[in-house]
């Protein structure tokens, strides 16, 4: 098997440029690469909208009996400001993986070391993001619907635009963390693809 | 050079101590999330509390109960750790019964891993914060800890959230395990 392969490797060692769409043993497809670069800039939509709209969600509302006034912050749930520092973390990371998805489109020579680093970062990102989910989507159920087994009373008939802020953060931390599931399964795909 | 590597390197196709560990981590995984889903689906205290119907009477005792079901996030929780046990079963015997150097095989076991581990991950997530809400509340919106009445209950949930973290680490490692081993067999 390696043996046949050999002069198709020192072929496209002396001509880069034409082998970069051929399906070369020491090459990911262009089209990987491409598809890498447009789910790592999602992936940086996701997770920045998502944590400004969470950071953005404050609401100060009156109770209307009683002249006071009662605000609701993203803060003051332990689940949401870890949400913020997940979905902060996976932004930055997005941001550096894009200037790496970048180079390897530019130079698609990637070196093995480099794509392992990056599909093990991935997955401990993905990781990160799925919990920060699940976290802020079970507090985000309870104040929609509150649990009368406990006497814990629901929010969201008070504060509306708070919940739909969250509410919407949460799904863009989904989406963020099916975009991450996505980049693990293609760098293990390009990692396959080298297996022949 | 690179040719001695890859020669040197598609001889060995997958070595014991990959295979070994790979066994070891599913058992690991399989147990983990078993036991997990049963402690938790099992946990449920019933206790009399005092209630003041009437202030100045004698307090009424009631009973009341904390089960796993009347939290949706519990609910959720256990059916991620039963979708994970079982599905480290199924995977337990295809790698000991599949064919030892097939690449499509490698793949999809990869790629269910993965999804597993997103389960798993998103699934405690949900659990823990809702045991931290019992175990401290939130004065905020003023909900009330429960744990200081359902001693039992809180320290079955906090028990099956630990277990299932060690096995939802354990799907972590076999990721990177097959990523490892996909990566080796590459040229």
């Amino acid at each position: 098997m390696a043996s046949t392969e050999q002069p198709v490797d020192e072929s496209s060692k002396a001509a880069v440029p034409e082998s970069k769409l051929a399906r070369g043993p020491s090459f990911s497809p262009i089209y990987l690469l491409w598809g890498d670069l447009a789910l790592r800039l999602l992936l940086f939509a996701s997770t920045l909208t998502g944590v400004v709209v969470m950071v953005t969600s404050k609401q100060t509302e009156l109770l209307f009996p009683f002249p006071v006034t009662k605000t609701a912050k993203f803060n003051y749930s332990p689940a949401f400001i870890y949400f913020v520092v997940a979905l902060s973390v996976a932004c930055l990371y997005s941001i550096l993986t894009i200037t790496a998805s970048i180079y390897f489109i530019l130079k698609p020579s990637p070196s093995n070391k480099l794509l392992l680093l990056l599909v093990s970062v991935d997955a401990l990102m993905a990781v990160l993001v799925a919990s920060a989910t699940g976290a802020s989507a079970s507090v985000a159920y309870i104040g929609l619907k509150g649990n009368s087994h406990v006497g814990w009373i629901k929010v969201c008939n008070i504060y509306h635009k708070f919940c739909r802020h969250i509410a919407s953060s949460t799904a863009l931390a989904l989406v963020a963390s099916i975009i991450l599931l996505w980049l693990v399964l293609l760098s293990t795909l390009s990692i396959y693809r080298r297996i022949r | 050079m690179e040719n001695e590597y890859k020669n040197n390197h598609v001889k060995v196709a997958n070595p014991k101590p990959f295979r070994f560990s790979n066994f070891l981590l599913r058992i690991l995984a399989m147990a983990t999330t078993f036991v997990a889903a049963i402690v938790m689906g099992l946990a449920k205290e019933t206790e009399t509390v005092p209630f003041v119907l009437i202030p100045g009477t004698d307090p009424l005792f009631v009973p009341v109960s904390a089960k796993m079901r009347y939290s949706s996030s519990f609910v959720f929780f256990v059916v991620a750790n039963a979708i994970a046990c079982a599905y480290s079963a199924f995977s337990l015997l295809v790698t000991i019964g599949g064919s030892k150097g097939s690449r499509a095989l490698a793949l999809g076991i990869t790629i269910l891993d993965v999804i597993m581990v997103a389960l798993l991950f998103s699934g405690n997530g949900a659990a823990t914060t809702v045991g931290l809400l019992g175990y401290k509340g939130n004065s905020h919106v003023g909900w009330n800890k429960v744990c200081n009445t359902f001693e039992k209950f809180c320290r079955n949930v906090m028990a099956s959230l630990i277990v299932s973290q060690i096995g939802s680490i354990s799907f972590v490692l076999l990721v990177a395990i097959s990523i490892f081993d996909l990566h080796r067999r590459s040229p």
